[in-house]
């Protein structure tokens, strides 16, 4: 666990790490993307033609479209299977208590002092 | 000669105090492991005291008994009826818990499973298209990560890159299995249910310090963990439950300190409390042992 405080240690990402934040990227966005746009949007120091060529992998899959809202050139993610896995991941929470524990969520409740000490951190650091 | 099963049951108590110390104090990988390790030895340990006792009932039955009068044999009753049938009692209660915590981690991961069914084989990320902010690790071959869109929409670039990183490392580290263990063993001896509790807010601290190494910034990745509380929390409001064990604010804080070091003398420590009701109840079914071939030889 090498955890130094130092800034610009970024670790080399592999293709399939690289693949999951365009996704993300994508998913995080309401408007169509175009690749420039997308690699302005990860400041990672990516190549445009990897940026194309990680697309050209999601589009293969299905999980993106292209030439999204009349926009030539640009991308959005495909909902449908999102849709699906959304229906049957809530299905799964509502089972009750014990998945729900086990899914190792990123994050759990807050108290109300807590929230706020949070909000002043996000809004210390210049959001 | 004695059983010593009561000290077992002492030490598991000092493992659940020991516990939360450690916590805070050693890199989270080193102590996260060590403590399953102790809890599953501990668990183990107690669970075969708990048959022993039994077995050491069994010995007092009837046709033991005669056979032995008729050989000639002094018996000597090590446990007391009465203990014999509270840790009849107390077996039964543990197999129950055990096996009712298997059923719910089977239970988990078949609903986990039909979360990844349709996906494309060789895909990390999952994503729900839903508006509950939710992120989670779903162990695996491949593992993946599911996030919701809510989720993926209210963080920043570079925090979704610490929530992409934190969920590869559940994964890299196979923090599943870790905490699977941990639970079974506290199903086992309910003493060591702060152990449990340590080792599943350790494989999260865990995970922040890898992903704090991924992305080479812990402030950025104190921050993606209070937008992503933030988030979380305003859609969990109307749930009105306002139960909160402070766990996010805590991992908040530890990133804002230094790394916790790789304290070998207490991980040593902590091995060491959870092997000796391991060596206690071997000695323990040694004197079984002598004493069973005693009576029936």
């Amino acid at each position: 666990m090498a955890g130094t405080g130092s800034r610009g240690r970024v670790e080399r990402r592999s293709a399939g790490a690289l693949e999951s934040e365009v996704l993300a990227t994508l998913w995080a966005t309401d408007r169509p993307l175009t690749p420039a746009e997308i690699q302005a949007e990860i400041d990672g120091g990516l190549a445009y033609n990897t940026v194309h060529t990680i697309l050209k992998r999601l589009f293969d899959k299905g999980l993106v479209l292209r030439d999204a809202d009349g926009r030539r050139g640009a991308y959005r993610p495909a909902k449908n299977a999102a849709e699906l896995t959304a229906e049957a991941m809530h299905e799964a929470l509502d089972r009750g208590p014990d998945p729900i524990a086990a899914l190792q969520q990123f994050v759990t409740g807050l108290s109300p002092e807590e929230e706020r000490a949070l909000r002043e951190l996000l809004a210390g650091g210049g959001a | 000669m004695r059983f010593d099963v009561y000290t077992s049951l002492l030490l598991s108590l000092l493992l659940s105090f020991v516990a939360p110390v450690i916590v805070g104090r050693v890199a989270p990988a080193l102590a996260a492991r060590v403590l399953t390790s102790a809890a599953v030895v501990t668990a183990a340990a107690t669970t075969w005291s708990l048959v022993l006792l039994v077995a050491a009932l069994l010995g007092d039955a009837p046709p033991v008994v005669r056979e032995a009068r008729e050989d000639g044999h002094r018996l000597v009753d090590p446990v007391p009826e009465v203990i014999g049938v509270a840790a009849g009692v107390a077996l039964a209660v543990v197999v129950w818990r055990v096996h009712r915590a298997v059923h719910a981690e089977r239970c988990t991961r078949r609903a986990l499973r039909r979360l990844c069914a349709g996906q494309p084989a060789d895909t990390e990320l999952i994503v729900a298209a839903s508006d509950v902010p939710q992120a989670f690790a779903i162990p695996g071959r491949p593992g993946r990560i599911l996030v919701t869109s809510a989720m993926l929409s209210a963080l920043e670039p570079g925090e979704r890159r610490v929530l992409l990183a934190h969920e590869r490392a559940h994964l890299a580290h196979r923090h599943g299995p870790l905490v699977t263990a941990a639970t079974l063993a506290a199903a086992a001896n309910p003493l060591l249910a702060p152990v449990r509790s340590a080792v599943v807010f350790l494989v999260e601290r865990w995970a922040d310090e890898q992903a704090a190494a991924a992305v080479g910034d812990r402030r950025a990745t104190a921050r993606a963990l209070a937008r992503a509380a933030l988030t979380a929390g305003r859609a969990r409001s109307a749930c009105a439950l306002n139960f909160t064990d402070r766990a996010v604010t805590r991992r908040i804080a530890a990133l804002q300190a230094s790394p916790p070091p790789h304290l070998w003398s207490a991980a040593a420590a902590v091995l060491t409390l959870g092997m000796l009701p391991a060596l206690l109840a071997a000695d323990a079914t040694g004197d079984l042992l002598g004493l069973l071939s005693g009576v029936l030889t």
